[in-house]
């Protein structure tokens, strides 16, 4: 038995098998293994609110996953993954709510729904790169909103759509403790689908794509089929989000999928940091816990919502604003990359040479 | 580098902790019955933050002033309010902080997205949640259960709008309408309800004109309203949205005659608009600061407390307080049951409840939660309001 107190030095494998692991160290495997036992266990440790609030951060990981699937791995930029979502909502909740499919058929079908209309809108990626692109799938956010709000007919416009909780044989999903097994379980398979990803084939050529698509080309890589993969599967992503976070709700309506959310989706993968899967978890758990946090601390010193209110509150998002700002001046990378430098400093420590 | 980061923090902190020690109050008086604390969720750094802010003031002010008078029944109580920037995902954690853990029995809330995606939960969690937002879909009883709307909702009020412009329509020919408003489901919730009546009225309907909550332009949209010959047209927005309407309109001379709902008509509106604002007409369900009613007298004795008066604040303080006011007397009404079920069925027994004249009486049975069908309209004249009728409703 090895001693789980001195640090590794290096590893040695001895086939492709292990060599091709995930987790090389058995330190590794064994605090994966703590991390989802904590998991597992964490409603019966803590009151509803708290879990609430990991289901929230949950459903953020499963979209942050995959809008950095598309901007981290492959290099194109989308500000309609909120709309994304609202697509794979909607598909799902007309499956459950009006046709009366289950949800474990809408769930899927709901993302695959998403993958279509996200890999149409990708289309357009063969021509256009950066800041055109951006403006394309804005395009997209808006016609998506559009479409919600003027089709009653399907989606029932403004009013909404309310749709029924999921059910395993007799249980009924309804509470926040049973819906954030089923949302850890989600997040957990998106987590390890992405993480082997960028291991195949595809993945490989997702990344060439976004080093230099024209060397990409030049090697014999189809770039618009691997462009539109990369937003499809994205979208894919979103749209299990979204469907996700209705039947949580237990309602939708059109002003959930807004550009505001693109946006912090958007801001969750650069402060987690772009390409790396760890980093767009860290993103959504930052980007869900800093308003939260800020809010606690505004009440602590603020006294409540009492006399100094709106001066604390302003100074909250202000805050905000400039733990932003900090992020992108001092560490672009984003908490990936620092939590990559305080592992390594402690693997070093005392000999950092 | 590593230093500026800590200096950054430090300063952060420092900041806060000044902060912090000019916040502190002084400790409420010992008192021997419970404390009732009704939960807020409520927006005053998003986008409706302009409305929002006054709004909770006013909710915030009519909790003040009745533990002044000794609280509930004896009971001292307490606004928990949080402020969700008008996110519906911060709603959301905002709704189970309230709920789950501080153990709220009942909310006042806000917009219409958030008190729509917490309908579901408030239903099952059964807390009585009286909103801002006058949405029609908010009275369907069977969809929410636990919601409240306080006053006409904005197809009522669209409605009301309408008979009175069909009842005072001069000529013989159909009066031509068009609906300025926008896309979203705030904007859009009227929508359906609004037309048909105007169809059954006989109205002429010409095109929809569609603009953004914070467009600064409306140039397109007022000379298509032009082009069209629209002799009325109903403003479902802000009053931002309003006063960009009503300045562009005035520019191009377009003759419309603008009717504004709730939201797209108070003080700020002649602010914004200034003399484009005559002649503009709004569905007023409160009452303005400083008006001849019964209830201003608490309001004002209030600001005086806190050596203000009814100039430093404005219709939506109102509004704030008297759904503050709806949902305490809810809470009395309960008989002691300071639980969901308990003050639904208090709110429920409010039977022509009777706001002293800061809004239309209210009524909630276990029927409907549709608060009133009443609203007054209000016109802006020579830079002041002058209403031009009683408390009426479309019926």
């Amino acid at each position: 038995m090895r001693n789980p107190l001195v640090m590794d030095c290096g590893v040695f494998t001895s086939n492709y098998r292990e060599d091709m692991a995930i987790l090389h160290h058995p330190g590794a495997k064994l605090k994966v293994l703590v991390v989802l036992v904590f998991f597992l266990a964490l409603p019966f440790m803590v009151n509803a609110y708290y879990v609430s609030v990991v289901n929230l951060i949950g459903i953020a990981i499963i979209g942050a996953v995959g809008l950095n699937i598309l901007v981290g791995f492959t290099g194109q930029i989308s500000i309609g993954h909120g709309a994304f979502m609202g697509v794979g909502a909607y598909a799902a909740g007309m499956m459950t709510a009006t046709l009366g499919w289950s949800f474990w058929i809408a769930l899927p079908a709901g993302g695959l729904a998403a993958a279509l209309v996200g890999g149409l809108f990708g289309i357009p990626s063969l021509r256009l790169k950066g800041l055109y692109l951006a403006i394309a799938t804005l395009a997209a956010q808006v016609i998506i909103e559009f479409g919600i709000i003027h089709w009653p007919a399907l989606t029932r416009g403004p009013a909404g759509m309310v749709l029924p909780a999921p059910t395993v044989g007799g249980l009924v999903l309804n509470d926040d403790t049973t819906f954030y097994y089923l949302i850890l379980a989600i997040t957990v398979g998106a987590v390890v689908f992405a993480l082997n990803l960028f291991r195949t084939r595809t993945g490989r050529a997702f990344m060439a794509v976004r080093d230099r698509d024209l060397a990409a080309s030049v090697m014999g890589i189809n770039l618009f089929k691997y462009k539109v993969a990369a937003f499809a599967v994205s979208s894919f992503y979103a749209g299990i989000a979204g469907a996700l976070w209705g039947h949580y709700l237990g309602v939708i309506s059109p002003e959930y999928f807004t550009i505001k959310v693109s946006i912090l989706f958007l801001a969750m993968i650069i402060i987690g940091g772009l390409g790396s899967v760890m980093g767009a978890i860290y993103g959504a758990c930052f980007m869900t816990l800093l308003p939260i946090f800020l809010r606690e601390t505004a009440d602590y010193f603020g006294g409540g919502l009492g006399g100094l209110t709106h001066i604390m509150l302003a100074m909250q998002e202000a805050v905000f604003g400039l733990l932003i700002i900090l992020f992108l001046i001092f560490e672009p990378e984003g908490l990936a990359k620092m939590w990559r430098k305080v592992k390594d400093y402690f693997k070093l420590w005392p000999y950092s040479y | 580098m590593k230093k500026r980061g800590l200096a950054v923090i430090c300063l952060l902190l420092a900041a806060a902790l000044l902060a912090g020690g000019c916040g502190g109050g002084s400790a409420p008086p010992a008192e021997t019955k419970k404390e009732i604390v009704i939960g807020g969720i409520i927006d005053l750094t998003g986008p409706t933050g302009d409305v929002g802010s006054p709004f909770h003031d006013g909710a915030q002010a009519y909790f003040k002033y009745l533990n002044g008078k000794g609280g509930l029944d004896g009971h001292p109580v307490r606004l928990e309010a949080i402020d969700y920037a008008y996110e519906i995902k911060r709603a959301q954690e905002a709704y189970n902080k309230l709920v789950k853990s501080t153990g709220v029995p009942a909310i006042l809330g806000w917009g219409t997205g958030d008190t729509d995606a917490l309908k579901g939960f408030v239903a099952k969690d059964e807390i009585p949640y009286l909103s801002g937002s006058y949405s029609e879909y908010l009275t369907d009883i069977e969809a929410c259960p636990y919601n409240f709307v306080l006053a006409a909702s904005y197809s009522d009020q669209a409605r009301i709008a309408l008979k009175w412009a069909k009842d005072n329509w001069p000529e013989a020919r159909a009066p031509k309408l068009s609906f300025v408003y926008n896309n979203t489901p705030f904007g859009t919730s009227h929508l359906e309800d609004a037309k048909s009546f105007a169809q059954e009225l006989g109205f002429e309907l010409v095109g929809d004109e569609v603009l953004d909550l914070r467009t600064l332009d409306a140039t397109t949209q007022m000379l298509n309203l032009k082009n069209n010959g629209a002799d009325f047209a109903i403003i479902q927005g802000t009053s931002n949205l309003a006063a960009t309407v009503l300045k562009d309109a005035r520019k191009l001379e377009v003759p419309t005659q603008f009717i504004g709902l709730n939201w797209a008509f108070d003080e700020k509106i002649v602010q914004l608009a200034g003399v484009a604002a005559n002649g503009y007409i709004g569905v007023v369900p409160f009452a303005f600061p400083g008006e001849d009613v019964a209830g201003m007298a608490d309001i004002k004795a209030y600001l005086e407390s806190k050596g203000k008066g009814f100039g430093d604040v404005n219709q939506k303080f109102v509004q704030g307080w008297m759904s503050a006011m709806v949902m305490l007397e809810g809470v009395r009404l309960s008989g002691g049951d300071f639980t969901g079920p308990g003050i639904r069925k208090g709110l429920e027994s409010l039977s022509g409840f009777d706001p002293a004249g800061l809004g239309a009486p209210v009524t909630f049975t276990s029927e409907s939660h549709r608060g009133s069908v009443h609203a007054r309209l209000a016109q802006v004249q020579d830079g002041g309001m002058v209403y031009l009728t009683d408390w009426i409703s479309y019926k």
